[in-house]
């Protein structure tokens, strides 16, 4: 039997009807349509569907989206500015050739975000070790981890 | 990939989880963070017919620390806090550690240190430094608590000793040793995402002479069917001064106690020199720890 839940999403309001088994993702995805978060391996080991509840990463495609009811979910649509710019750390990761393919970027994003809330400042051994639950097949790690380090200088300076 | 069909509770107080718990028996799952029952779920490994959400209920989770008394941790507290948080960093160091070690990062996001137990898998992390700290689990249902370390609440693969009502709570950690120390250290495939093939905690506790074992409890991971305490270690070393060549024997003694088996992620044989090189490792390290408290 379908439930009816209330999920803040990017700021906004959205009331979904929802089986208890409903995944996060396939909500955003399917029912909100917010296709910026990709759904990789969908047993929680690739990263690429990860959002932020509560500020929080975490993996959508193992979250069920019931116990996400009243919460505010943060998508990777959800980080450009009000004026439609990119933020610091998409620009970063544009600017730094930290994208290829592209599939793994909303993931990588994310959890760079959950990241950056909490340290600001990470070191090169916090990013690693934070970041470990994204995996880029194109084999882009390195220019990824320079981004969130460039990301993490320029909003330091106050770069919005 | 598709989950079965499965009516949702979310209790917002322990009495309303106890009832729901206790009413659908067999018939439910208890759903935490979700990082090990939803892949069962989706695998089709288990297909509850009900998921108590006990996520929602405030007492159920959170560290507290008392000066003196020790620290109780709520089952639902994720392992994330347990990593980030400094008193336990400060108190129970190889705890902190450990929980940060688990999965990824959005794994100990959503995943609780409570789960980790209940799961029961030989390779879970953070049993392994509970164990080793003295950890005693508090088991609640309508009826009242019971309370039982923790090596007996994880009876085997997957198995525990949790009855039909029961909800595991809390995890009650006594106030660490004056002059003590914790370590923890683990072996996989590589370092990131991965599941242990040996992991390993030890706390020991020094004499004012800051040479002399006054108390040793090395634990061992995913080298038995549930974390392995070592009884030869402390009968080696406690009483003793510390020294290299007792740790070369204290070593060989875990690794004549470890009953690792071959499986995809290492061999029994590879698994049993780990075994020696992280005792080695982690006697020394705990022991200069020790020494600096």
């Amino acid at each position: 039997m379908k439930q009816l839940i209330s999920l803040e999403i990017n700021g906004h309001e959205y009331d979904v009807p929802v089986s208890p088994r409903d995944v996060l993702a396939d909500v955003i995805r399917k029912k909100v349509g917010l296709t910026g978060t990709k759904k990789g391996c969908g047993m929680g080991d690739c990263g690429a569907c990860t959002v932020l509840v509560e500020d929080k990463p975490v993996l959508s495609c193992i979250t069920l989206a019931i116990t996400c009811n009243g919460k505010k979910v943060t998508t990777v649509e959800g980080l450009t500015l009000p004026d439609g710019q990119l933020n610091p750390l998409q620009a970063a990761f544009v600017n730094h050739g930290a994208i290829q393919c592209g599939f793994c970027t909303p993931g990588m994003l994310m959890s760079a975000s959950g990241l950056l809330k909490r340290t600001p400042k990470p070191t090169l051994y916090d990013i690693k070790h934070e970041m470990s639950g994204n995996i880029c097949r194109c084999t882009g790690f390195k220019r990824i981890i320079g981004a969130i380090e460039l990301a993490s200088e320029a909003m330091s300076k106050g770069v919005k | 990939m598709f989950m079965n069909n499965f009516e949702y509770f979310a209790p917002k107080t322990p009495g309303e989880a106890f009832e729901l718990v206790g009413r659908l028996g067999k018939k439910a799952k208890i759903l935490a963070g979700g990082t090990d029952l939803v892949i069962l779920m989706k695998d089709k490994i288990v297909s509850p017919e009900c998921l108590i959400d006990i996520t929602n209920i405030e007492e159920f989770e959170g560290i507290k620390y008392e000066p003196g008394k020790g620290m109780v941790i709520g089952a639902t507290t994720k392992n994330s806090e347990v990593q980030y948080s400094e008193i336990v960093k400060e108190k129970y160091y190889a705890l902190a550690y450990a929980a940060g070690e688990i999965g990824s990062s959005q794994v100990r996001h959503m995943g609780t240190i409570g789960g980790n137990s209940c799961n029961a898998s030989p390779s879970g992390e953070t049993p392994t430094p509970l164990v080793a700290l003295g950890a005693k689990v508090i088991v609640s249902s309508a009826a009242g608590d019971r309370e039982m370390p923790l090596e007996d609440f994880i009876t085997g693969v997957r198995r525990i000793d949790l009855k039909e009502g029961e909800i595991l709570t809390k995890f009650v950690l006594p106030e660490p040793a004056p002059k003590s120390a914790s370590r923890y250290a683990y072996m996989g495939a590589r370092d990131a995402n991965e599941i242990d093939c040996v992991n390993m905690a030890v706390n020991i506790e020094l004499e004012a002479d800051n040479q002399t074992v006054k108390s040793v409890r090395l634990v061992m991971g995913s080298v038995f069917v549930r974390p392995l305490v070592s009884a030869a270690v402390p009968a080696l070393l406690n009483g003793k001064k510390f020294s290299d060549e007792l740790v070369e024997k204290a070593a060989e003694a875990a690794q004549g106690e470890a009953k690792p088996i071959t499986d995809i992620r290492a061999s029994e044989e590879y698994r049993h020199t780990i075994v020696g090189v992280l005792a080695r490792r982690l006697l020394k390290e705990a022991f200069a720890a020790a020494q600096e408290v």
